[in-house]
């Protein structure tokens, strides 16, 4: 499959790197995309951005392992990023995080490196999840100059294919996501919050297909 | 990993910990204890129908629901509870080493938090609260629940003694021989609104500014007579050791605002006014109470009656406890009842005999809220002839008219003195009662069931309680009878849970919501009355007659002190559901949305189901006769 060898690709020039975190993301051990989702692990994503820019800055990263029907918040992590840039006023009144906190945040690299130590064998579960694909993918590149290979499913896809004939895009936002599977309101715009209501999510989509489900009919392309 | 990624591990989860907060038993944990509990929390997706826990299974985990129900089954079978959000469950298993008698299942998609089973012990042996919500049953922790109300209530009037609400000094007294014009001297001198009189040291009245107003000036009263002449005499007196509520009750009934306070050795220690209580809790139930016993018309009545609704709102904001507040409101019913006949008396002339207003129902067991409709009728010494029974026709109507003019409206069932089956000689209620005593049927024994709470507000009290006492002889030697009463008690609809129970009801607005009158406060009074009934108890009121059982022997004081809490726990909701009712000029109704409870609430409520459904377990196996 061509996913699957663009992804292997990847892996390669990565082991290639000689990077320490990135030939370990390289060799950790990938689910067969044809094996049960139920197996799997996965690593809920979250990132807060300042503004919707294709270059704005990471604020702060939240994740949550989990495998099988359990999320062990023993696990999950929430990690202010800093930045010195000038900061969206529009979007700081959305995630709450101002300048002098961004300004005490951890240097992106110490987390782009615990991030991927995390995500390593393990597939990105978010809520539009090319948000955090493409930042991901664009840490990678200033940080190693690479392109990174993830592997993710995204919650509003599959709800799309869950309930495919909702009307308007308020219907597909996370918290009506999590409505129709008897998930509670949470607080939105914290990074891990929205991580741990993203893997909630899952779970809950996994328990309506069918048990046998595997990867490949999950994962985006 | 560098340090603040570490530091970071120790931090909480906020949208755990933000739940655990507000969640029994967590929320007695410190914030420290909550954020590290965050951490160790797994989350956990049960989809409809899927199973938890089973039965034999082992588990290590203490289940917190986070959304959803949750179904617990004994043994897998019979159901015995239904938990929503904010409910812990399989702790049994975690405190008798891991095996599961419990079968869980979600009976909605649900979402829950376990916690290790280290963790748990872990709280437990640390803290106190956390130990006491899982250490006991039902009944316990509702018991918990009431003294925290009580530690909580603004004003402690079961406590407060009424020696400390008075100025600590010798009251000013003049003796009975005093001339009015001296006493008054004495009252000007030392600025005092209250004279004591006193004979050496025994108290003898007590003469006031407004006996001043009303016995003297307006009656030309010469000033060289002697004060007894015009004191009040003998008034009633509290020992200083007796409580806030005592004095309240009493000047709420009585409609006086000034008792005499009396030391241990019998000396006068203070004459205390309405005002040392209200300054201290601020409150204007005893100003409710003076209204009606003052009031000198029927329009004066009516208006006074008024304000009860807004005198019971005051009494709870002001952190009354429901046995406070049902006591004065029910002494505030009682006022109104006694001024309507007196009222009516005045209108209509002397009667020609002897006659008692009875009440039954919540007034007669002094369990009374705002919004009772009036339930009454005359007990007459004698038959009187034509004359006799149009005279009392009169009364009785005219009683009846001037409490629904109060806002104690007419009785639906035709429970009041306006109906001529509610106008009887003594001899004619005692055939009454037999009939329904002897040859019960269950249509008329739910009709009757209110007439076995009985009690005189004014008039001739002695027809009332020997008529009670042979009726109450007679129902406890007819074991048919209490059968009739136990299976009627059993009708009830208590739930099984708070969410999502088929039993809850719906209210107007389609709103899911429990009765605290039918679903829990009448399944007690009912499990009480028989009871008592069948043990031959003359008690009325419930708590009362829970009492008068256990210390007869005929419950266990465990027992009858579990369903005493309940009662008194659900009215504390219903109370306060109430006022906050009147507050916003609503009327006031039993209507409760488990949504408005805390979680703490919700998990008392339902241990207060539970003590309510072992109640009328109890009744079924004993009294019912197998029947159902």
């Amino acid at each position: 499959m061509f996913t699957k060898w663009r992804f292997d690709r990847r892996l390669n020039s990565l082991a290639a790197s000689g990077h320490e975190v990135l030939t370990d993301y390289a060799g950790s051990d990938w689910p067969d995309r044809n094996s049960a989702a139920s197996g799997a692990a996965y690593l809920a994503l979250d990132f807060e951005l300042d503004g919707l820019r294709r270059d704005a800055d990471l604020l702060q990263a939240g994740w949550v392992p989990f495998a099988g029907d359990c999320i062990a918040m023993a696990s999950a992590r929430s990690v202010d990023i800093r930045s010195d840039a000038s900061l969206d006023p529009a979007a700081v009144t959305i995630h709450g995080i101002g300048e002098q906190r961004a300004a005490r945040g951890q240097k992106l690299a110490e987390v782009a490196g615990s991030l991927i130590a995390a995500l390593s064998g393990c597939i990105i579960v978010a809520h539009a999840a090319e948000i955090e694909v493409s930042a991901l993918q664009r840490v990678g590149k200033a940080i190693w100059g690479i392109k990174l290979p993830v592997r993710s499913i995204c919650t509003l896809a599959l709800e799309r294919k869950l309930h495919p004939h909702l009307v308007g895009a308020e219907a597909y936002r996370l918290g009506p996501c999590r409505a129709r599977y008897g998930l509670p309101d949470y607080e939105v715009h914290d990074a891990l919050t929205d991580a741990i209501a993203a893997a909630e999510l899952f779970q809950a989509q996994l328990s309506r297909l069918p048990e046998d489900v595997i990867l490949g009919d999950l994962e985006q392309r | 990993m560098s340090a603040a990624i570490l530091a970071d591990m120790s931090s909480e989860i906020k949208a755990v910990a933000t739940f655990l907060a507000q969640t029994a038993p967590f929320q007695f944990l410190s914030d420290d204890r909550i954020a590290a509990i965050s951490r160790k929390v797994t989350v956990r997706y049960a989809k409809a129908g899927s199973a938890i826990i089973r039965a034999g299974d082992h588990n290590d985990h203490l289940f917190v629901v986070r959304s959803g129900a949750v179904e617990l089954r004994l043994a897998g079978d019979e159901l015995t509870a239904r938990l929503g959000t904010g409910s812990s469950f399989a702790y049994p298993s975690l405190l008798r080493g891991g095996e599961v008698h419990n079968t869980a299942t979600a009976s909605e998609d649900t979402l829950l938090y376990t916690i290790p089973a280290e963790q748990f012990h872990a709280l437990r042996s640390e803290v106190p609260a956390f130990r006491q919500f899982f250490a006991e049953d039902e009944a316990a922790r509702i018991k918990h629940a009431l003294a925290d109300r009580k530690r909580s209530s603004a004003f402690q009037l079961d406590t407060k003694r009424l020696g400390d609400l008075i100025v600590n000094t010798a009251p000013i007294s003049c003796p009975p021989d005093a001339s009015i014009a001296s006493a008054v001297g004495l009252m000007h001198e030392h600025d005092v609104s209250t004279l004591a009189i006193c004979n050496r040291h025994e108290l003898r009245g007590i003469f006031t500014d407004k006996d001043l107003r009303n016995r003297v000036v307006a009656q030309e009263i010469p000033l060289d007579r002697a004060v007894s002449e015009v004191m009040t005499a003998s008034p009633r007196t509290l020992p200083t050791e007796a409580t806030a509520a005592e004095a309240m009750a009493l000047m709420a009934a009585g409609g006086f605002r000034h008792i005499p306070l009396v030391k241990g050795d019998g000396g006068l220690a203070g004459i205390l006014s309405a005002t040392d209580i209200l300054s201290a809790i601020g409150s204007n139930a005893i100003d409710a109470g003076t209204a009606i016993f003052r009031a000198r018309t029927a329009d004066a009545l009516i208006e006074a009656a008024q304000r009860v609704p807004q005198s019971f709102a005051a009494m709870t904001s002001s952190g009354f406890q429901a046995s406070h507040a049902m006591q004065f409101t029910s002494a505030l019913g009682e006022a109104v009842h006694r001024r309507a006949a007196q009222l009516a008396e005045e209108e209509l002339g002397e009667p020609p005999c002897p006659y008692a207003l009875v009440v039954f129902g919540s007034l007669a067991r002094r369990e009374q809220l705002v919004g009772s409709d009036q339930d009454n009728g005359l007990v007459i010494a004698e038959d009187q002839g034509p004359d006799g029974a149009a005279y009392f026709k009169a009364l009785g109507s005219r009683i009846s008219d001037l409490l629904d003019a109060s806002g104690y409206v007419y009785c639906k069932g035709g429970i009041m003195a306006r109906k001529a089956d509610q106008r009887l000689t003594q001899d004619a209620w005692l055939h009454r009662y037999d009939h329904w005593i002897s040859e019960p049927t269950e249509d008329r024994i739910l009709r009757a069931t209110i007439f076995f709470d009985m009690r005189c507000v004014y008039g001739e009290a002695s027809l009332v309680r020997s008529l009670r006492s042979e009726v109450v002889a007679k129902a406890a030697s007819s074991s048919i009878f209490i059968s009739y009463l136990a299976r009627d008690a059993l009708r009830s609809k208590v739930p099984l849970g708070i969410f999502r129970n088929l039993v809850l009801e719906k209210s107007d607005d389609g709103q899911k919501v429990f009765d605290a009158k039918a679903q829990a406060i009448m399944p007690i009074i009912d499990i009480a009355r028989t009871l008592a009934l069948a043990h031959g108890l003359n008690e009325v009121g419930t708590v009362a007659r829970l009492e008068g059982l256990a210390q007869s022997g005929s419950m266990s004081a465990d027992d009858a002190q579990s369903l005493s809490d309940a009662m008194l726990f659900v009215n504390e909701l219903r109370i306060a559901h109430q006022a906050r009712q009147v507050e916003k000029g609503a009327s006031p109704d039993n209507l409760i949305s488990p949504y408005s409870l805390s979680p703490l609430e919700r998990d008392y409520l339902k241990d207060a189901f539970a003590v309510i459904r072992q109640g009328l377990d109890a009744l079924r196996r004993n009294y019912a006769g197998g029947i159902t």
